[in-house]
């Protein structure tokens, strides 16, 4: 089984190396990763302010913003792009004519870009890391000396939300595969993948009232829960605050449970696209 | 459906929706084409015959609304059956930051090429495309006649049996299109099967051994370009230093057997080989 899987698997690695070279060779990609870098680091600026207590709060939670608003962002755009890119430019053209399947073109670009995305995760992570780390230590030496309750801090809890940025980031990209793959246009994808991406994270709300059937009507019961089973729960992976500053908060197995049902939506995500791209003439 | 044959294509029909009414478009009527292995085929026609559509639904990029196709004897579009065809597609255009030789390394590891064998399979590419040494600038510094012939390179890496080339001297200089001719030839020599899109008629005479023309989706002729193209009914005789009064004497002569000579004029070498005569070759040869 794994024998025969080998060559398959060898030509989703080498359009995936094609991809992640194409996309971080994009201004974009620089671009948006020093605006997170200077949204991370301009929280510096708020010590000077004075915020007591709240401020490790304050830098982390800047910081995760930066990170999830500038990480979808790049999710959106650079995986409609890159599809469309390689269809308009009719590059895709030479590639499908070579013994590769649609399948494994699409989980080849998949892959390029879910590791473009970690390494944006990673460096903005490590640099938040790193930024609340010195300040903790400081705020630390400070409260020793006032004799008041030092704050609390996990750098550990800062790679954990690494890494469910980066998986929640997976989910963004299957699903804006997935969109791009029935879009005519690129404008068309980004603007359907940015109103997914935010009713992904409003999923949430639907659940709790899907929780309350007396103030609903059939219809809308019926019309919130088909769009709770669609699209995943995007809310659950923004725990950063918690894990890094107060990890007592976390609900054991909140991690392992968004991973779990992220990876779900990822694989159904995925699986659709590539049915819809057997089908599209390139 | 003969398994002599590299492409059989029987009955193929392609319409296209175009507009949002949904309106159809026959790109492709009916089609039967056989092409035998080993030989040079050209598909001619006007702009917009179904030409280039024929070739995608043969390779299975774009689904035929009916019709049967097979490459090799494989089901087009299968695995088997690409890891056996190159294609050229028309006006080709690649990932611009990659190197030349970037591009047809990483054709020739899409294509199943042994890690073994990978250097030699790519530099054997260039050097047939003449491409060596243009390979390592990075293809969006390309000139129109090098992305054709980088395009030949990477069809052709995985030295497969069947080439399928779209166009493949559009905006060559002649010198570099009759470099073209030469590689098609020597992929015929060594036994492939190359089929080819042209609109220059002189050089699909001159490169192809069957030709099939295409008008709004149909075939209208297909057949041995030397049987298709022959007036058994007459004859061209070349003559130098011809005086009138020879002239008037072969005259007399052919009439006696029963000839008539109905023509007599100056034989023009073609522009082709003046320009090739005149110039040395394109600078990114
Ligand atoms: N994706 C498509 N959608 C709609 N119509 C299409 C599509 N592709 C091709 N056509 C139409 O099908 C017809 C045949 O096109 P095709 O590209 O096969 O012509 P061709 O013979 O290769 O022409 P040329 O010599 O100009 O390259 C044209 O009328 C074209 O407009
Ligand atoms: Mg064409």
């Amino acid at each position: 089984m794994l024998k025969s899987m080998k060559p398959s698997l060898l030509r989703i690695f080498w359009l995936a190396r094609l991809t992640f070279l194409e996309a971080v060779r994009q201004r974009f990609f620089a671009f948006l990763i020093v605006l997170g870098a200077a949204m991370v680091l301009s929280s510096f600026a708020f010590r000077f302010l004075d915020f007591g207590h709240g401020e490790l709060k304050f830098i982390a939670d800047f910081g995760f913003g930066g990170l999830f608003f500038f990480g979808s962002i790049l999710a959106l755009v650079m995986t409609a792009q890159l599809l469309f890119a390689e269809i308009d430019n009719r590059t895709a053209l030479t590639l499908l004519a070579k013994p590769v399947s649609r399948t494994e073109f699409l989980l080849g670009k998949f892959a390029g870009i879910w590791i473009v995305l970690g390494l944006f995760v990673f460096v903005l992570s490590t640099l938040l890391g790193v930024m609340l780390w010195g300040r903790w230590q400081e705020l630390v030496i400070l409260a020793e000396q006032t004799a008041k309750v030092a704050p609390q801090f996990s750098l550990e809890g800062v790679f954990s939300h690494a890494l469910l940025q980066w998986f929640r980031l997976g989910v963004v990209t299957s699903m804006v595969l997935l969109i791009s793959t029935i879009a005519r246009t690129f404008l068309f994808a980004v603007v359907v993948g940015a109103m997914t991406i935010v009713a992904g994270q409003l999923q949430w709300l639907a659940q709790e009232a899907l929780f309350k059937p007396a103030e609903l009507n059939p219809f809308s019961h019926a019309l919130l829960w088909l769009a709770s089973r669609l699209l995943p729960n995007l809310q659950q992976f923004n725990i950063g605050d918690a894990l890094a500053l107060d990890p007592s908060a976390v609900a054991t197995g909140a991690v392992s449970a968004a991973i779990l049902s992220g990876g779900f939506y990822l694989i159904a995500y995925l699986f659709l696209a590539s049915l819809t791209f057997q089908r599209r003439e390139i | 459906m003969s398994a002599n044959s590299a492409i059989s294509v029987q009955g193929l029909t392609k319409d296209f929706r175009v507009g949002i009414r949904g309106l159809k478009l026959r790109a492709v009527d009916n089609l039967c084409l056989e092409i035998p292995r080993g030989q040079v085929f050209g598909l001619l026609g006007p702009n917009g015959c179904g030409k280039s559509t024929t070739l995608k639904i043969i390779l299975g990029l774009v689904a035929p609304t009916s019709g049967k196709i097979s490459i090799l004897g494989y089901p087009s579009a299968t695995s088997s059956a690409r890891q056996r065809t190159g294609f050229l597609p028309e006006a080709p255009y690649f990932h611009k930051f990659l190197t030349g030789r970037e591009l047809v390394r990483y054709c020739a590891r899409l294509s199943g090429v042994a890690p073994s064998q990978l250097d030699s399979a790519v530099e054997e590419a260039l050097a047939l495309a003449s491409m060596s040494e243009a390979g390592n600038r990075t293809i969006a510094t390309y000139s129109k006649g090098m992305l054709q012939r980088i395009g030949f390179a990477q069809a052709i890496v995985h030295d497969p049996e069947l080439v399928i080339l779209d166009e493949p001297t559009a905006g060559v200089d002649p010198v570099g299109s009759a470099a073209i001719g030469k590689m098609i030839h020597s992929m015929r020599d060594k036994g492939k099967t190359v089929v080819l899109c042209s609109h220059l008629l002189g050089q699909v005479e001159q490169v192809c051994d069957r030709i099939a023309i295409m008008d709004r989706g149909r075939l209208v002729l297909e057949g041995r370009v030397d049987e298709v193209l022959a007036r058994r009914d007459k004859h061209v005789i070349t003559v130098e230093h011809l005086t009138p009064a020879a002239q008037a004497a072969a005259e007399a002569a052919l009439q006696a057997q029963g000839a008539h000579v109905t023509s007599i004029t100056h034989p023009r070498r073609s522009l082709e080989d003046l320009f090739r005569e005149l110039v040395t070759g394109s600078r990114d040869a």
